[in-house]
């Protein structure tokens, strides 16, 4: 790989039809080997930026390199270098899935013997000897996963691009492939996910970028993340509590940043988690308010994303500045 | 070149795993041969002075060859792809766009030998004989085959340019004005001046001339090179704009 960065973006920019902007003008500089996350909620610009980066889309504006290799200018030679695995599994359902390894195989200009001999070592990695003779048509949801994972493989790509691989994925599927990712990656793959779930990148990604609305707004290691926000949280289970009556209660509270409400509690940004505990308690009683639970917490992904984009990724309430 | 030969074998194998998208295309082309000749065969008995002693059978085999090699399966095979986001995969490939289209057009081609040679074997089987020959009926399935070929760039480019699966389907039916303002039931001179002066500008007036000399007159070569001019005509043209979508879709 040329270079030690395996993506590096500058300004990349992408507008629809319409004027719609997707991608407004983002930076990204991805070292090799790491597992790298893209964070953000459905129509935040992810795909739009994966698909420029594999080449797919071409930007508006901006440049980018992956691989070393300019996108634009030598897009051949990139898709040489990278392996796609987007959001829709791209498998064709008439194939089996021996032959579709082949096929990919064949499309990278590896024949004959050596495109068997890398379909089985494929196909014994992501577990799918036994089915390999089998349409795809008649795989499950996670089988298919699998084999578009594999079919990313087949040419040992510098860099490996997932698409939100888990989504629609069962909890078991799921962390098959996580562990697939990791495994990829240790073999020296450095991997660019895009995701919509927090779990997913707090435990798969070395270091992650928040989308939204087509702009990054955050970017670190996860625990770099999380350690920026300088704050606990504390939540409050309401418990049948009257809401009003509990933000009025602790509305005053020393080193309270911010409180958000959730669908059955209140989170409270605090910069002493532990040590604001007992005035809360103080606090709510002299308000006769009675609470289900208080639990102290360290902040999450989810924190970070709310502090970035004003909201929670995963429909939690809505927040109110304290 | 290698690239284009293993789609293609991808999607000859379609071919065979999915007869029933081959089989029901060839009933239409049947049911026309059996219902035309069985309506107009008192009309047109085999002393009619342009059937050249062959029962009308012979004089609709063009027809029934058009029918069963021109249809929208290339376009529909590759929409669903785009639907199912394989086609996404293989743009993601280091291959040559054109590749792509040319595999599914060696699919069109395999089809429109296999469908013509059906439909051949139906009319021969009916009493038409070939006046030019065993030659002749290998130059008759090639030339329905390749016309096929050429027509299957339509279906591509409807399917590129619109990305539906209901369009693509229905791209199929534009075909019928141009196989019915044709000569297709009887000589041009036969025709109302209005529907001779159409079936004159039609281009695949043509295609069924010439490939109707080849069953009821033996060798012209004037009506065959109109017929070939055509094919390649419309080859390069449909492939060509399939070959420029392809080359800019998503651009």
């Amino acid at each position: 790989m040329s270079g030690t960065h395996a993506v590096e973006a500058d300004s990349l920019r992408r507008a629809f039809k319409g004027g719609i902007e997707a991608v407004r003008g983002i930076d990204l500089s991805i070292e090799r080997g790491e597992v790298f996350g893209f964070l953000g909620p459905n129509g935040a610009g992810k795909t739009t930026t994966v698909r420029m980066l594999c080449t797919l889309l071409p930007p508006t504006a901006g440049s980018a390199r992956v691989a070393g290799v300019d996108v634009v200018a030598e897009p051949a030679e990139v898709r040489r270098r990278i392996g796609v695995a987007l959001q829709e599994i791209g498998l064709d359902p008439v194939q089996t899935g021996r032959e579709l390894l082949e096929l990919q195989c064949g499309l990278y200009s590896i024949k004959g013997a050596d495109a068997r001999a890398r379909t089985g070592e494929l196909l014994e990695l992501v577990g799918l000897s036994d089915a390999a003779d089998r349409r795809t048509k008649t795989y499950s949801g996670g089988m298919k996963r699998r084999l578009d994972l594999a079919s990313a493989l087949v040419h040992s790509p510098e860099v490996l691009f997932l698409d939100e691989p888990t989504t629609g994925l069962d909890p078991s599927s799921r962390l098959t492939v996580w562990e697939e990712v990791r495994r990829i990656n240790a073999a020296g793959t450095t991997v660019f996910l895009t995701t919509q779930y927090l779990e997913e990148a707090d435990h798969l990604c070395g270091r992650l970028a928040i989308i939204d609305a087509g702009a990054i707004v955050a970017e670190g290691t996860p625990e770099a993340l999380k350690a920026e926000m300088g704050h606990d949280v504390v939540t409050l289970a309401l418990g049948g509590a009257d809401v009003a009556a509990t933000e009025a209660a602790v509305g005053e509270l020393a080193g309270l940043e911010r409180v958000v409400a959730e669908p059955d509690g209140l989170a409270l940004y605090v910069t002493d988690g532990a040590g604001s505990i007992a005035e809360i308690v103080r606090r709510l009683d002299r308000a006769s308010v009675r609470v289900g639970a208080i639990s102290v917490s360290r902040p999450s992904l989810d924190d970070v994303f709310l502090q970035a984009t004003g909201r929670r990724l995963e429909g939690a309430g809505g927040e109110q500045a304290a | 070149m290698s690239e284009a030969l293993l789609l293609g074998r991808r999607a000859v194998r379609e071919i065979a795993r999915y007869p029933e998208a081959t089989i029901p295309a060839l009933f239409i082309p049947l049911f026309f041969l059996a219902v035309n000749i069985g309506q107009v065969s008192e009309t047109f008995p085999d002393t009619t002075p342009f059937l050249r002693g062959q029962g009308y059978v012979a004089f609709q085999l063009p027809v029934s060859l058009m029918f069963a090699v021109a249809t929208a399966s290339s376009g529909l095979a590759l929409v669903t792809e785009i639907d199912l986001g394989y086609f996404d995969k293989l743009l993601a490939a280091p291959i040559r766009r054109s590749s792509i289209i040319f595999g599914r057009l060696a699919a069109d081609l395999v089809r429109g030998l296999l469908g013509s040679t059906v439909v051949l074997l139906a009319a021969l089987a009916l009493g038409a004989h070939m006046e030019s020959g065993v030659l002749g009926a290998v130059v008759l399935v090639v030339l329905s085959a390749l016309f096929g070929v050429g027509y299957a760039g339509f279906g591509i480019l409807v399917a590129l340019r619109t990305r539906n699966v209901q369009a693509t389907n229905t791209s199929f039916l534009l075909f019928f004005p141009l196989l019915f303002l044709t000569p297709n039931f009887v000589p041009f001179e036969r025709l109302t001046p209005l529907m001779e002066a159409l079936a004159r500008a039609n281009p695949v007036s043509y295609v069924i001339e010439g490939l109707r000399s080849l069953v009821i007159q033996g060798w012209d070569p004037d009506k065959l090179a109109a017929c070939a001019g055509v094919i390649v005509a419309m080859g390069v043209v449909l492939t060509g704009l399939s070959l420029r979508a392809i080359a800019t879709y998503d651009r």
